[in-house]
């Protein structure tokens, strides 16, 4: 009697189970459900702080871009020696870049990863209390259409080399992945339709966003993004107006000494100066500074610097600069015997990567200026000699201004700020022997994205 | 009715053994004639039994209607005896046969005779007295087709076990681990240097067996987790009889197995100095110039004066051997007390453990303290039920990993001039306040002196089971087990480690907490019945497993002074973290045997696992197999062959899976690590895949047992073929949806090979010579992977290929020296319009023209073991060599830096003596050129033959005889010497063949030697006494 009551039991212990089913739904709560990270406004605004946390990441803004643009930029052992061991950017200084560079690879990686958070805040951002709305989807916008701006010109050729609408970019993907299907694999836009999209989104971002955002986007830093890429294009009366939007805004001033506008954790208690339109916030716990990593080493006598020493200044780049200019003197040794010398400008460990600070405004009104024979905000003598007179160097006259005088002043003030290679490419210079539309000037697609997206095109020369 | 009868016939029964009783008494011998002690002797039918004392022999009340007795032994055939007139019973019994042993299979057991699947077996006592920290090392070269690498010395690290080679790319290749019906929790979970392993945890001298199912029929009851191989784990019971008391104590040393030959001092400076010259050569600089290689190194200020602390020149000056200062004589001892004992309602095994083991290299230490209770009850005729349990508590000192600088054996490359100690201070070079940039390297002796990273782990493995026997043929048992670890690990750094470890300026330290708790419980129902020449077995039940881990981080820095060492004292917490992940399994098996006349046998099995790690599209996965076997001797015309006294063909064809792929993989995932300077924020982390389910792996085995000459040579022959489909492949996606890789069911891959065991009783009688031998080949062959470029290991040189073995080593080839000037030459190996590829060489500054060949293979071809057992009276004797052929080692990790023609200042292996040299045109290394690459970038010069024969195991031992043990009063008393890796025949250079490195090994990345510390050569003495 017992023993089939028991079996009973045993039957049910066997075949009861079946409603551990639904103990197989196990909720993860340490990375949770992508529909669970989605559900109110503070989900959204969260995800939009991913975003500055996705370029605070060493491979976009917080260096790579601007070292990327100054490695291809300059010729190895001509104003700079690279003296590191990585392979990825001593190919870059050679202009020996292989289709595996990885330099090349994790931009693009972590551009469109970047791009993948913008793309989710803006598709969600019916999500977001209404006060909020314009502000967050603006932001997005604005790190977005930077960052195809950026891919656009590293990855493609330049803005009126040949066709634009013929001459590929790179996929233009503005919604957020949820599934791999054959949709994800996209072929590549042409440079003029990175070039729209991105001064759609700069455009919109720079009427959306308030003129004052903490350390996040402003208008003032999508107005200077478009100032930028206007120029980029030689657009030079759209790149006047943006830039003179910035200045006669009147949020942010020149700061005085010239090196006050560097290393803002070892002189400016880790705040942007003044002068700084938009930076990558870095501090002991979050962020990397590149531009530390490779322009910089450890100085024994200042606490708080760093760096792997790789890339040096020579003889050769300090010459370029006039007698008495402050940033001129602005290299420093790592002791007085040292035959190793580097820009003092991103010594500090911990310091915030600037992206887009006033002086470039200057620089952009005055060249505009002189180039459309304008008299926008101010003369371009006026704005040159701002630079020039906080820097201690001797004004300019009126006589010595000339297209050159610029666009030498502009090398000395933004000297390895990332500049470099997009000024040769739009004033149509040349980086050594190569001309400015040497296929070796511009970035190889990744051979991984090669690899897997079967639509994707190589750029000549690789 | 009838259950009065039955009471009234109890009754009488019982009045009459209270009535009549007479009293039998005699001995239990062996076939030889040796007394056996403990035996058990039972009056048929009844729980009336006696147990055979010191001098063998027994004495027993019999009741007066008994007519037979039954007299049992372990290991020997049990033997029923007619009670005639006389008082006086001398039993003899005989010892089992081999072939009938017991064989333990998933959810039950099996006799070995009526197997249909391959199942290897290993008793514990082959391979006791073996200085072996976990239980999964006693698998080498003990089971067909198993391959086993401890990777490196280090203790309480991973062991790489592959049961009939890899099957897999991204997900896991080790089997399941299933100790006492519970899937343990195995994997890594630490956080400095290399991987743990939990078996680790467990006292392997409390295993009874050992038994790995091989193939599909064996393994498919335990469905998806069975791809890779099952290890069923069995702990030791106790058995009815006398309390048995068992002492084991063993001590010894152990030293690590080879040293590699670096230059002495002299040697390191002409070779050096030819180095320099031929770079000034090259460079058109004269030596005699400041700025010259020659100065720099040889130079006043140069870089030998500065890091021997000016003594390089001087009558001061030093010849280290820094290998020297790495590796020592480590002492060892391990402490076994077993209880165990019973009566025929309760059985019990009772057992500690304490084990104290020294690394071979300085740093490292693992000391374990272990404790098990197992009890079984019979509470009635239907019911029993019992305990197996299990504490233990490990204490490991861990070593970095092999690519840190921390790693004591990079020492190798220090200079030789360089003093050990610092002139000035008398502390290790490198010492601060002494200058830190001393040595060449940072000093790992110095994080050994001023740091300390210490893992302790406490390990409960519980299990009870209640079983019901509803009749003689029906059972249902229950098994609920718990596995819970407790882990936490302590890492302190000291601020003289600052070269080493930049935030330690004012010390660092970091706290780390790990605990998984994983249950398990199976509910089966079982049947047995045995009708004529009919005998059927089926079993059906379901288990359910569920297995969180929860972890918390925290790390400071700041500290008084080197004193304080808890994070309590530090100035600074600078991170901290928790986490958690959990999977869970359900799943339902069934089993069926059938046997007509012990000689056609069949067998089906199954299982449906559904597991959370799988998509909703795809959460349940089936897992049939089917075997036969037909017993050949058992028929009548095999009987005409006397020689064959056993013969059974077998197959088998069923699908496994493996599901090892970590927690979560097919769900959309976003994470909140997305923070900016303080500002929390999230990003999207991992794209869905509702469609992702297990790797399959269809195998099919065909086998036959042997036994020859009476069993005196037996043995299996078995081939299988295994293809894995679906498997669970990393894949990478177009980058441009911000991701770049995804767990995908795409690609195949397969494994054959052939497995032959032989077993031999060589000799018998007083003499006897045993010989067990196993043998196994496999082949491994991945057919597709959709054109995944996938590579890992040192410099990316494992690769993933189609059409290739997985992770073969993919580099230029090598073409040896341009005798005519010293460069190293490689072949071009471009491919040309017709197909064949360009032996062409080119030297160095074309290197990058080149193209990337298969040059070497990290899976061996086969493996094996043979052990020769010898005895004669008490002395015992037994011999184990295992052997691996056929495989590649890749010691680029080493030679980049120290078989590398002096590019670096690194001291070189002496085989760089050899280089070019105008009077040394004939050689395969090139000139020595000081930061010059000459050869040293990757290529197959590095892929060395890891193939090797190694002496595993001596073992001596002497039982004290029974007589003299009768007058101590001990039932047992045994004096033993082990000798563990004594030999190794092979011809790979670096420090040892049995090579994983901790730093650059995944699934697929195997074979690679990064300073790996090899595994030691130990001699232990031990003492056995039994009361």
């Amino acid at each position: 009697m017992k023993k089939s009551y028991l079996f009973l039991l045993a039957i049910i212990a066997i075949f009861g189970f079946s409603s551990c089913d639904k103990n197989l739904n196990v909720i993860p709560t340490q990375s949770i459900e992508q529909d669970a990270s989605l559900q109110t406004s503070r989900d959204i605004e969260a995800y939009l702080i991913g975003c500055y946390d996705g370029i605070q990441n060493s491979e976009t803004y917080a260096g790579a871009f601007q070292y990327t643009s100054e490695l291809l930029g300059h010729t190895q052992n001509g104003e700079v020696r690279f003296a590191g061991t990585f392979a990825n950017l001593l190919e870059l200084i050679s202009k020996t870049t292989t289709t595996i560079n990885s330099t090349a690879e994790v931009q693009w990686l972590r551009a469109y990863n970047v791009i993948n958070r913008c793309n989710t805040v803006i598709a969600n951002i019916s999500k977001v209390d209404e006060a909020k709305r314009a502000r967050v989807e603006a932001e997005a916008l604005f790190l977005r259409g930077s960052l195809y701006f950026d891919l656009a010109r590293l990855y493609g050729k330049s803005w009126g080399d040949g066709d634009n609408n013929a001459n590929p970019a790179v996929p233009l993907i503005l919604t957020p992945t949820t599934v791999i299907s054959d949709e994800s694999s996209l072929p590549r836009a042409s440079v003029g339709a990175v070039y729209t999209q991105a001064i759609n989104d700069l455009t919109k971002a720079s009427t959306a966003l308030p003129a004052s955002n903490s350390v996040y986007a402003t208008s003032g830093a999508a107005n200077a993004m478009l100032a930028r890429l206007y120029l980029q294009q030689g657009d030079y009366a759209k790149a006047r107006t943006a830039a003179d939007a910035v200045i006669a805004g009147g949020r942010y001033r020149l700061v005085t000494p010239f090196s006050a506008a560097f290393n803002t954790r070892l002189y400016n208690g880790g705040a942007n100066p003044a002068e700084y339109i938009f930076a990558v916030q870095v501090n002991d716990q979050d962020g990397t500074s590149s531009m530390n990593t490779f322009f910089s080493t450890a100085f024994s006598a200042i606490p708080g610097t760093a760096g792997r020493g790789d890339i040096r200044i020579l003889a050769a780049h300090k010459a370029t600069y006039d007698a008495n200019d402050d940033r001129g003197k602005f290299f420093i040794k790592p002791s007085a015997a040292s035959t190793q010398e580097f820009t003092n400008k991103f010594i500090d460990r911990f310091g915030n990567v600037v992206v887009a600070r006033l002086a470039e405004m200057y620089l952009i009104r005055a060249e505009c200026n002189f180039r459309l024979n304008g008299v926008v905000g101010d003369t371009p003598l006026n704005d040159i000699n701002r630079l020039r007179t906080r820097a201690n160097a001797t004004p300019l006259t009126e006589a010595q201004l000339t297209l050159d005088a610029i666009l030498k002043e502009r090398r000395t003030e933004l000297a390895f700020e990332g500049f470099r290679l997009h000024d040769i490419k739009r004033t149509r210079g040349n980086v050594g022997a190569l001309p400015w539309n040497d296929n070796k000037l511009v970035l190889p697609v990744p051979q991984r994205e090669i690899d897997v997206n079967k639509k994707l095109s190589q750029n000549p020369g690789y | 009715m009838k259950r009065i009868i039955t009471i009234f016939s109890v009754l009488l029964c019982t009045l009459s053994f209270s009535f009549a009783q007479r009293i039998v008494k005699g001995s239990v011998k062996d076939a030889n004639g040796d007394i056996l002690i403990g035996a058990n002797i039972l009056v048929k039918g009844t729980t009336i039994g006696a147990i055979s004392d010191l001098d063998g022999n027994y004495e027993l009340s019999v009741p007066a209607n008994a007519t037979t007795l039954v007299a049992s032994y372990t290991g020997y055939n049990s033997k029923e005896i007619e009670l005639g007139t006389s008082d006086m019973i001398d039993i003899v019994l005989a010892a089992g046969q081999l072939l009938d042993e017991i064989v333990v299979v998933g959810y039950g057991t099996q006799i070995k005779s009526r197997l249909t699947g391959n199942i290897a077996s290993i008793k514990t006592e082959e391979i006791e007295g073996m200085p072996l920290v976990s239980v999964d090392q006693a698998i080498q070269g003990k089971a067909a087709g198993v391959f086993v690498n401890a990777g490196s010395g280090k203790l309480g690290q991973a062991v790489t076990v592959r049961v009939r080679g890899n099957s897999s790319i991204s997900a896991n290749s080790q089997p399941l681990y299933v100790i006492d019906g519970v899937p343990v929790t195995t994997g890594d979970f630490g956080n400095y240097g290399g991987e743990t392993n939990t078996l680790a945890d467990i006292n392997y001298n409390d295993v009874e067996s050992i038994q790995v199912l091989k193939d599909a029929s064996a393994g498919a009851i335990y469905g998806a987790r069975a791809a890779n191989g099952v290890v069923l784990i069995t702990t030791k019971r106790g058995k009815a009889g006398k309390t048995s008391i068992n002492f084991n104590l063993q001590t010894g040393n152990s030293e690590a197995t080879k040293r590699v030959g670096f230059l002495n001092a002299s040697e390191f400076e002409s070779f050096y100095r030819y180095a320099a010259g031929a770079a000034d050569r090259i460079d058109g600089v004269d030596p005699k110039d400041p700025g010259s290689s020659t100065s720099t190194l040889f130079g006043s200020g140069g870089i030998l004066d500065y890091y021997s602390y000016g003594t390089y020149g001087t009558a001061n000056a030093v010849d280290n051997d820094w290998q020297e200062g790495v590796f020592r004589s480590a002492p060892q001892m391990q402490g076994d007390l077993q209880i165990s004992g019973g009566s025929d309602k309760t059985k019990y095994f009772i057992s500690g453990q304490f084990l104290d083991v020294e690394g071979t290299i300085i740093g490292n230490s693992l000391k374990r303290v272990t404790g098990r209770i197992n009890l079984d009850h019979q509470a009635n005729d239907w019911l029993s039920f019992g305990v197996q349990m299990s504490l233990g508590r490990t204490d490991n000192i861990r070593l970095p990993d092999d690519n840190a600088f921390s790693n004591p054996l990079q020492s190798v490359a220090l200079t030789p001039f360089t003093p050990f100690t610092d002139p000035e201070t008398g502390l290790p070079a490198g010492t601060p306040p002494g200058d830190v940039n001393i040595p060449l390297y940072y000093n790992p002796v110095i994080s050994l002196n001023y740091g300390k990273f210490k893992a302790i782990s406490n390990r409960t493995l519980a299990n009870v089971y209640g079983q019901v026997d509803f009749t003689k043929n029906l059972k249902f048992r229950t098994e609920f087990g718990s596995d819970v670890l407790n882990q936490n690990e302590e890492g302190y750094f000291g601020s003289q480690t600052v070269r080493n470890q930049t935030r330690a300026a004012r010390g660092i330290g970091s706290n780390f907490g790990t605990f998984v708790t994983n249950y398990n419980t199976n509910n089966y129902l079982a049947y047995n019945k045995t009708s004529g020449a009919h005998t059927f077995d089926a079993t059906l039940g379901m288990g359910y497993q569920q297995s969180q881990t929860l972890t918390n981080y925290i790390e400071a820095f700041g500290f008084a002074s080197d004193s304080y060492k808890k994070l309590a004292s530090a100035a600074t917490k600078s991170d901290g973290s928790s986490t958690e992940t959990n999977f869970r399994f359900v799943s339902y098996f069934t089993r069926a045997n059938y046997s007509f006349k012990d000689r056609y046998l069949l067998g089906v099995s199954a299982r449906i696992d559904g597991s959370s790690r799988f998509g909703t599209n795809s959460r349940y996965g089936q897992f049939p197999a089917v075997s036969a076997g037909w017993v050949v001797s058992e028929e009548g015309f095999m009987k005409k062959i006397p020689a064959l006294s056993f013969l059974k063909i077998r197959g088998s064809y069923g699908l496994t899976g493996n599901s090892e792929v970590g927690n979560f993989p097919q769900l959309g995932l976003a994470q909140g690590d997305a923070g900016y300077v303080g500002v929390p924020g999230q990003r999207p982390a991992q794209l869905a895949n509702p469609d992702l389910k297990w790797e399959t792996t269809t195998q099919a085995d065909i086998g036959i047992d042997f036994g020859l000459l009476k069993n005196r040579i037996s043995g299996e022959l078995d081939y299988y073929d295994k293809v894995t489909t679906d498997l669970l492949l990393e894949v990478n996606v177009p980058g441009t949806s911000g991701f770049t890789r995804q767990f995908r069911n795409v690609g195949k891959l397969t494994n054959k090979g052939f497995e032959v065991v032989i077993n031999t009783n060589n000799l018998v009688g007083d003499f006897k010579w045993n010989t067990s031998l196993n043998w196994a080949t496999n082949q491994n062959k991945v057919v597709d992977i959709q054109g995944q470029v996938i590579e890992g290991g040192i410099r990316n040189m494992n690769r993933v290929a189609e059409g290739q073995p997985i992770g073969v080593f993919f580099t230029r080839e090598y073409a040896g020296v341009d005798p005519a000037n010293g460069n190293a030459l490689f072949y071009k190996n471009t491919k040309s319009s017709d197909g064949t590829l360009s032996r062409e060489t080119v030297t160095n500054n074309a290197y990058n023209s080149t193209e990337r060949v298969v040059v070497g293979n990290p899976n061996p071809k086969f493996i094996g073991g043979i052990t020769n057992t010898f005895s004669y009276k008490g002395v015992d004797l037994s011999i184990f060599l295992n052997g691996v052929y056929g495989n590649d080692i890749n010691f680029y990790g080493v030679g980049q830096y120290s078989s590398a023609n002096g590019i670096y200042e690194d001291n070189q292996t002496k085989d760089q003596l050899n280089a070019w040299r105008p009077d040394n045109t004939n050689t395969n290394v090139p000139e020595a050129r000081f930061y010059i690459a000459n050869g040293s970038q990757p290529s197959s010069r590095y892929i060395l033959d890891g193939s090797y024969l190694r002496l595993r195991n001596v073992s001596l031992g002497y039982n004290l005889p029974k007589s003299l043990l009768r007058q101590m009063r001990l039932e047992k008393g045994r004096v033993y010497v082990s000798g563990t890796n004594l030999a190794t025949w092979t011809k790979y250079a670096g420090w040892d063949p049995e090579v994983n490195s901790d730093t650059f090994t995944s699934n697929f990345a195997q074979g690679n030697d990064f300073y790996t510390p090899p595994t030691p050569r130990t001699i232990l003495f031990g003492i056995n006494v039994g009361l």
